[in-house]
């Protein structure tokens, strides 16, 4: 038994394999969240500011899970997934509730209904995912 | 934004996802097929972008431009990050990284026609 061992080292094993799609997914909301945010606080701030700025929050989220998995950054990754679950369900409850408060879309509104709900499918893959891909004896 | 561009980047989209998954499914590495798909709907997409740039500098303009103009730059990075994340992926998931790369295209696209076609207000 000569494997090598290091494939699943310290870095890398989070973004390996199906982790690799995750990170890719991860990216593309970043970008779209991040655009998206950008226009709403640049041309509307003042229409919705919480709102935006919630809009902006979930940017920096989906930024920060898209690198920690993709360098292995193992309870980075669990931090930001933790914190995307509950805020698409915090966002999303608090959407259909006082829809006054959150005029325009954004990537949370309504559980991610705009973007066929993967927002609030990739926080509990994402889960999964570090659950699976846990660093045992390293950790 | 011609309607023929936006269902040929749809069709080259469709197939590179295929393409990708395919490849995941028989649980094999990407190859020659699904780098020449990525590089014809880059290709397809950097036509777009500049006929639409062509267009709103003859005068044309859509409603909401600063959200057009973000998906227009965001689309054309697509295939290429796609295709560089999937390249140093050894296993039968760079299709599949593909694929979602593709499929963010299609989607893309038709939000960018519709931006485009949007008459304000």
């Amino acid at each position: 038994m000569a494997e090598p061992t290091d494939e699943r080292g310290s870095t890398g094993t989070t973004a390996g394999g199906p982790g690799r799609v995750l990170v890719a997914v991860y990216g593309i909301f970043t970008l779209a969240a991040g655009a998206r945010a950008a226009v709403q606080l640049a041309t509307r701030f003042s229409e919705a500011p919480v709102a935006y700025l919630l809009s902006a929050f979930a940017a920096v989220v989906y930024g920060v899970a898209t690198v920690a998995l993709a360098r292995g950054r193992w309870r980075l990754a669990l931090a930001a997934c933790s914190v995307e679950l509950a805020g698409v369900l915090a966002v999303g409850t608090l959407s259909l509730l006082d829809r006054a408060a959150f005029p325009d879309e954004t990537v949370w509104s309504v559980y991610g209904q705009g973007y066929l709900f993967i927002p609030l499918v990739l926080p509990v893959i994402g889960l999964l995912w570090l659950r699976r891909s846990r660093p045992g004896a390293r950790a | 934004m011609t309607p023929v561009l936006v269902v040929a980047v749809t069709v080259v989209a469709a197939l590179l996802a295929l393409a990708g998954l395919a490849s995941t499914l028989a649980r094999r590495r990407i190859g020659l097929l699904h780098l020449w798909a990525a590089a014809v709907l880059e290709a397809l997409l950097v036509i777009q972008a500049v006929l639409a740039v062509a267009a709103l500098v003859g005068g044309e303009r859509p409603p909401d431009i600063p959200t057009f103009l973000g998906y227009l730059g965001g689309i054309l990075l697509l295939p290429v990050a796609g295709v560089l994340w999937a390249r140093s992926e050894p296993t039968r998931w760079a299709g599949t990284v593909l694929a979602v790369a593709a499929g963010a295209v299609g989607v893309m696209i038709w939000r960018l026609l519709q931006l485009w076609e949007a008459t304000g207000g």
